[in-house]
């Protein structure tokens, strides 16, 4: 089912008497995301940045900015962050990732923040791989596979990642006001995947300690609290679709793809670094 | 905890088989935990109602493993569900 977001005028971030149900916070403890009640409802708070008021189906989204931030900015925050949650109110498999095109199926980067998912993806993208998403990877069962629908159209990356990768010429969409990210429009230099293709393999990122690039097969119960730490999920609180997303991942993890990916975060040694990822995707699962 | 024990595991807490290991959930604090094949076969015996006693002399039947290693490992591992709240005992 499509999801109607509606944009409403810009008002401040009226006081909320009661204790978000949950919480996203920065690495350093700022808050990022609060997560409130609204009756049957949802309220997702993002501080001095904007409200979203989400129906209980997750088909319907309110956003109301804080006075003086752009529509790009609430737009953004609504693709990223929003819309996957509620993708997730709907029963769908959305994951924190980054995603590529290659000749064996869709290849997917996950991690925590600052791992390296746009920046890999974002590489692929400008050596004539397309890419399907850097952020927001939803994930559906097809007929004996699980396909990955592409995400929005742009990469986001850090200023040395992008002068590393794609240099000044790059379409820029304007800038966002919560992160000094340079958002890259899809173009001649990274091209977008528009077409859902079966997903092939999932990389966990490692923390960029290992010597060289090494891939170890994860079993699926790792595999399973992995793929849990990097979903989207909005009522974490609600046993019902707990328990569903449970069973659904317990299914994913059935296949043989996941692998813990390593490699020393050098720019120059990028183009190595996809060979390596190219070859092994392309190699039958080795055993858990 | 000693071998007369026997573990239940609480209503909110549910598992499922992926491959030859297992993943618990607990709905109420949304805890995920892994067990490797081993754990999951404890888990799977805890299911049964058994003793920590009756958990080991099943299991000695089924590994090449002494007494005394299977025992730590069980209480071990049960030692962890409790404090995760993954099982209880009364």
């Amino acid at each position: 089912m499509p999801i109607v977001h509606s944009p409403g005028p810009p008002r401040p971030q009226p006081a909320i008497d009661q204790a978000p149900f949950h919480e996203w916070v920065f690495p350093d403890g700022t808050p990022w995301t609060r997560f409130y009640r609204a009756g049957p409802d949802y309220l997702l708070r993002f501080p001095d940045l904007a409200d979203f008021e989400v129906s209980a189906n997750g088909l319907k989204v309110r956003s109301h900015p804080v006075p003086g931030i752009s529509v790009d900015t609430v737009q953004h925050l609504y693709l990223n962050q929003v819309l996957p949650l509620a993708l997730s109110k709907q029963g769908r498999l959305v994951f924190h990732a980054g995603a590529i095109e290659t000749q064996a199926g869709a290849i997917a980067f996950m991690g925590e923040s600052g791992k390296g998912k746009s920046t890999l993806t974002a590489s692929f993208a400008t050596a004539g791989f397309r890419f399907l998403t850097d952020d927001a990877l939803l994930v559906e069962a097809q007929d004996g596979f699980y396909a990955v629908q592409p995400s929005h159209a742009s990469i986001r990356l850090w200023q040395d990642s992008q002068q590393a990768l794609v240099g000044e010429a790059a379409a820029l969409a304007p800038p966002v006001q919560y992160t000094p990210k340079a958002r890259i429009l899809s173009g001649d230099k990274l091209v977008f995947c528009p077409v859902a293709l079966p997903l092939r393999r999932v990389y966990f990122l490692g923390d960029g300690s290992a010597d060289s690039t090494s891939f170890q097969r994860m079993t699926p119960s790792e595999a399973l609290v992995s793929l849990v730490r990097n979903a989207f999920l909005l009522d974490i609180d609600e046993q019902q679709t707990l328990a569903a997303h449970f069973d659904q991942l317990s299914k994913l993890v059935s296949l043989p793809i996941y692998y813990r990916l390593d490699y020393p975060r050098r720019y120059e040694d990028l183009a190595a670094v996809r060979q390596a990822i190219i070859e092994h995707a392309t190699q039958e699962s080795e055993p858990a | 905890m000693n071998l007369t024990d026997k573990p239940t595991i609480p209503a909110q807490v549910m598992a499922r088989q992926v491959g030859d290991e297992t993943v618990i959930l607990d709905l109420g604090s949304g805890t995920y935990f892994g067990l490797d094949p081993v754990g999951a076969r404890i888990w799977q015996l805890i299911g049964e109602g058994k003793t920590l006693g009756e958990i080991c002399d099943t299991m000695l039947d089924e590994y090449d493993v002494t007494r005394e290693a299977l025992e730590h490992d069980v209480m071990e591992l049960v030692a962890r569900l409790l404090e995760q709240k993954l099982v209880s005992i009364e």
